[in-house]
């Protein structure tokens, strides 16, 4: 696997293997296009990432606090800086977003049935959730329905949510002018619909923009490797993988799911430098669960297409889903995604 | 009466199972009605057959009486729908009070039946309905998804006691297509005839392209045809029945020529499950060789799914 390859070049891992037979006999032009890739800024795939630990800066805080993230599937979205946001107008942003959201669904745009009007918008920091110091602050929005009935109490129903945040940014950070503050990684929990309007304020109150992030089968592995790589006392769920195959005129969908102490012990047998993931090391791996089902059936899982990830810490799928199922490691995925949508921006 | 005609209906009465006693001898009707009350039905086999046989004797039974009752024996050993209505239907009421059991008669010997469950004090849910399809002539009966799994060993023994088995094993194949199923066990899906020139269209296919332009080369064309012989011989030239997934259970351990000494020490296998799914499975698995995704011939673990008629398998080293 070239570390060179944009993300966008590899969309299928057996693609990729064919592209680099084809540059082989390109020698001269290749030799050019990696220089001229060496000079631009963006960063590309390392050939190693340090496996996920618990961070200090989390250690310190409460688990419960992050708990009402986890097991909830996420969509993901890169967003480029917000211009002029202030950590201290918080209030004033829920204050407009709220009247924003008003306005829209009364225009008829957005009319679900059933639903009352009667909304509030929250903006809260989320403490803690970052890499460095010098990230900023993640904060959280929220949707909130105030309940008309006088037989329910009057409590509130969490509508929609979304939360932006920055973990171990500091690629981008550095490219960046003072008014600006970046928040790359974007999640989304909720009605699509309203996911439309709060990406309309944003992109119209602080000039960003919005853009759903993929994940494509080169990551799906690495995220696999490092996730299997992840120390856990107990696991609560099976690994599993899941490709789609190209196949016509019907659709094949193949699911792999394999114990995950089994998985566990292929990965340490794979596994030779500590405290770090390599390269090597994810092929390795998936080279092995490659092998062990092709003995079974014959049939090349590495010319089909990853779509679907599956471990005790997290889940993703190609489409840009996520599910977190683990706290202790919240902050190593997040760092994985927060690289994704910083690579997407440049 | 004659000593042999005697012994013949002796030997024929030992033969029916109590179960049908009365209905042989009421469908030959050589002994009056009143006069089968008389007799004691539950006193012991032997002890019945011989007050049997006194009445026969005494009606003055000759061969010929005796070689009806032979047949009638026969005849009912093939198949009474009605009694296999009725019995079924009872054998779930005496069990349950509240159920609803419908029957409609098909083609070829198959009825179809079907059962909304309810509980002791609730009526049954007519929208959440079992139905279960039941070819007489064979001992196949198919069965649509049961919400309430624990209404599962009732309906097994009814349907196992009322078609006059005596025992009732789950397949391993599950599909949405009933025809697919039947066309499985019933081994309907083999229509292709031996041929000597099966192969010969093919040649003719590629041949043609060549000539419409010689510029064109089709690479590896020896190992393609190769290819695509194997799959027509493992899959057939006829449409696959339609099943829509495969699910296998693994317990093997990791073994593999190129990675040497990955999990060498470990004694115990890889638990995988690995599941198939597919609109239409069989077909999407015969196009995967000539796709180049898989090798031919395919693993007999896939190929042998509708020869096996299952598709829920447990692989374990040998």
């Amino acid at each position: 696997m070239d570390p060179y390859d944009t993300p966008e070049s590899t969309p299928r891992h057996g693609a990729s293997s064919r592209l680099k037979g084809y540059f082989i006999g390109a020698t001269p032009l290749r030799k050019r296009l990696e220089s001229v890739r060496k000079q631009a800024s963006f960063v590309p795939t390392p050939p190693r990432r340090k496996i996920p630990q618990c961070s200090q800066l989390q250690e310190d805080n409460d688990p419960q606090k992050f708990a009402f993230l986890l097991h909830k599937q996420w969509t993901l979205y890169s967003l480029t800086p917000l211009y002029k946001f202030s950590y201290t107008n918080l209030k004033e942003y829920s204050r407009l977003l709220s009247a924003f959201i008003a306005a829209e669904k009364q225009k008829g745009l957005a009319v679900e049935v059933g639903e009352d009007f009667n909304i509030k918008v929250t903006f809260s920091t989320l403490l803690g959730m970052k890499g460095t110091q010098r990230d900023p602050e993640a904060f959280l929005v929220q949707i909130l329905s105030k309940s008309q009935l006088p037989s329910e109490n009057r409590g509130q129903k969490v509508l929609w949510t979304g939360w932006f945040c920055c973990v171990f940014g500091d690629s981008l950070l550095e490219t960046v002018p003072e008014d600006f503050t970046c928040v790359p990684l974007f999640l989304a929990n909720g009605a699509e619909t309203n996911t439309a309007i709060v990406g309309t304020w944003f992109q119209e109150t602080f000039d960003c923009h919005f853009s759903s992030l993929a994940i494509n089968a080169f990551n799906l592995s690495w995220m696999a490797a490092m996730w299997t790589a992840c120390k856990m006392d107990q696991y609560m769920a099976t690994t599993e993988f899941l490709w789609s195959v190209p196949c016509s005129p019907q659709s094949l969908d193949i699911s792999y799911a394999i114990h995950p102490e089994d998985a566990k012990a292929l990965w340490d047998s794979v596994h030779k430098t500590p405290g770090e993931v390599t390269q090597e090391e994810v092929d390795l791996f998936m080279d092995c669960l490659y092998s062990h089902f092709h003995r079974h059936f014959k049939i090349h899982l590495s010319a089909t297409r990853l779509v679907r990830v599956s471990t005790s810490v997290a889940s993703a799928h190609t489409d840009g889903k996520i599910k977190i199922l683990c706290h202790k490691y919240l902050i190593g995925i997040l760092a994985y995604l927060t690289e994704l949508a910083i690579f997407q921006i440049d | 009466m004659d000593e042999t005609v005697a012994e013949f209906i002796k030997r024929t009465i030992l033969k029916i199972p109590m179960t049908e006693m009365m209905t042989i001898l009421k469908a030959w009707d050589f002994l009056p009605e009143n006069q089968l009350q008389t007799v004691n039905f539950r006193q012991r086999k032997e002890s019945l057959v011989q007050d049997l046989v006194l009445l026969c004797e005494s009606k003055r039974a000759s061969l010929r009486d005796a070689a009806l009752l032979d047949i009638i024996c026969e005849d009912v050993d093939l198949f009474d729908m009605e009694r296999f209505k009725s019995s079924f239907e009872k054998i779930l009421r005496r069990a349950l009070k509240n159920v609803t059991v419908s029957f409609r008669d098909a083609e070829e010997n198959a009825v179809w039946i079907r059962i909304a469950w309810g509980t002791q004090y609730r009526k049954p849910n007519q929208y959440k309905p079992v139905y279960v399809v039941y070819y007489s002539q064979t001992p196949y009966a198919f069965t649509s998804f049961c919400h309430l799994k624990s209404n599962t060993p009732l309906l097994s023994q009814a349907l196992t006691v009322a078609s006059n088995h005596h025992k009732i094993v789950k397949m391993d194949l599950r599909s949405r297509y009933l025809d697919s199923l039947k066309a499985i066990v019933f081994k309907q899906y083999n229509q292709k005839f031996e041929t000597h020139n099966s192969t010969m269209p093919l040649q003719e296919t590629l041949e043609l392209d060549m000539h419409m332009d010689s510029r064109i080369i089709h690479e590896n064309k020896i190992e393609k045809e190769r290819v695509q012989r194997v799959t027509q011989e493992t899959f057939g030239d006829y449409p696959q029945p339609r099943l829509e997934f495969a699910q296998y259970k693994l317990e093997t351990k990791f073994r593999s020529d190129f990675h040497g000494g990955i999990l060498a020490e470990r004694k115990e296998p890889l638990r995988c499950l690995i599941k198939f799914s597919s609109p239409h499975l069989l077909e999407a698995l015969k196009s995967l060789a000539p796709a180049g995704i898989a090798d031919a011939p395919l693993s007999p673990l896939l190929t042998c799914i509708p020869n096996k008629g299952m598709n829920y398998f447990k692989i374990r080293d040998k």
